[in-house]
């Protein structure tokens, strides 16, 4: 089951979830528009290698945007830190964003209960487009969980701005690129 | 609902899902973290809905491979994963992700009944080596409502696979 936008409200202020800031005006029927931040990194080796950390370039979204251009990955990140440690949160795009051929994350929509922080977006354009700091780019819901609950504890815990993958941590552990 | 992850250990142990192999450290608080396995299938030529499509097997040596955007994959998961009593949502995870790794082409549901490794339809953003067993997403199982469904019982076509299977949409063309 899916949370209503009035539950949302609701569990917003008993603390079931923590979405800061937080704007009542930002819910919807069934989730909450979190914004785009001003901070994205792009990649700078032009073969990524799951088992190494990949060296990146910072770039600020200015007042007038930028345009990200089709065939690139950009990772940004929400404005808003948002988590539970009751509810299983899932981010997506908003349909606005999605008409504009933007995908805002890369098949991994679900969070982890006792997450918190900002949200990474892995924004991936399918046509040119500028965007701006500042706007409503996804949304997050929240579903019913069943069972003892155990919370997230693991790499991105706290994310503060946009956060590259952490694979190579979990390879170099299996000894998987560490000699290469 | 969502399973947490206690519940995943809980369903594991008295037989309601199956992973295979199953280790109690990849369970997070939501899913079971999943692998990669170490088959891949690369489309060669024009696909045709309403034909078989010619692939190209590989298998992903221990240094891993390079998938190159604009071509597509088909992997599978290392893991065999079965439930008749939970649906399940397979999905990348932040690792994955922000590789611009997709694992699926928007078909993420594995239905009731299911019993099988996955096949992933593997799309990257930007050139990006990946290792065979690396963690590569998250498997979410959904409690259900209303009367029990099995894909077993259909004679369905991708109930029991064990390897990357290709489309077989050309058998509802007649």
């Amino acid at each position: 089951m899916i949370l209503t936008g009035p539950e949302i409200a609701a569990a917003q202020r008993d603390g079931r979830l923590r979405i800061d800031p937080f704007d009542l005006a930002a819910v919807n029927p069934n989730s909450y528009n979190l914004r785009l931040g001003p901070t994205l990194l792009q990649y700078n080796v032009p073969v990524l290698d799951a088992a190494r950390p990949n060296p990146t370039r910072e770039m600020t979204v200015g007042e007038s945007g930028v345009v990200l251009q089709p065939g690139r990955l950009y990772l940004g990140h929400t404005i808003e830190t948002a988590g539970s440690d009751v509810f299983v949160p899932l981010l997506f795009g908003r349909s606005s964003v999605g008409r504009l051929g933007l995908f805002v994350e890369i098949t991994a929509p679900i969070g982890d209960i006792g997450f918190h922080g900002q949200w990474t977006l892995m924004l991936h354009p399918t046509v040119a487009v500028r965007v701006y700091a500042g706007m409503r780019i996804s949304q997050i819901m929240f579903f019913l969980s069943k069972g003892p609950i155990d919370t997230y504890s693991g790499k991105y815990q706290h994310a503060d701005g946009p956060r590259s993958s952490a694979s190579w941590q979990d390879l170099v552990a299996l000894g998987v690129g560490a000699s290469s | 609902m969502i399973l947490t992850g206690p519940a995943i250990a809980d369903a594991v142990a008295c037989g309601d899902i199956v992973i295979d192999p199953f280790d109690p450290a990849c369970l997070s608080p939501n899913a079971y973290d999943w692998h990669l396995g170490n088959e891949l299938r690369i489309a060669a030529g024009p696909l045709d809905a309403a034909r078989p499509s010619r692939f190209i097997e590989r298998r992903i040596p221990p240094t891993g491979v390079v998938l190159q955007p604009g071509r597509l994959y088909l992997g599978t998961t290392a893991e065999h994963t079965a439930s008749t009593r939970y649906a399940q949502l397979l999905n990348g995870d932040h690792g994955t992700g922000s590789l611009g790794v997709f694992v699926h082409v928007s078909a993420p549901l594995g239905h009731q009944g299911h019993a099988i490794r996955w096949t992933l339809e593997i799309r990257a953003a930007q050139p990006v080596r990946v290792y065979p067993g690396m963690c590569f997403g998250k498997l979410v199982f959904l409690n259900v409502c209303g009367e029990l469904a099995s894909y077993q019982q259909r004679g369905a076509k991708y109930a029991a696979t064990v390897g990357a299977g290709t489309s077989r949409l050309f058998e509802e063309f007649s």
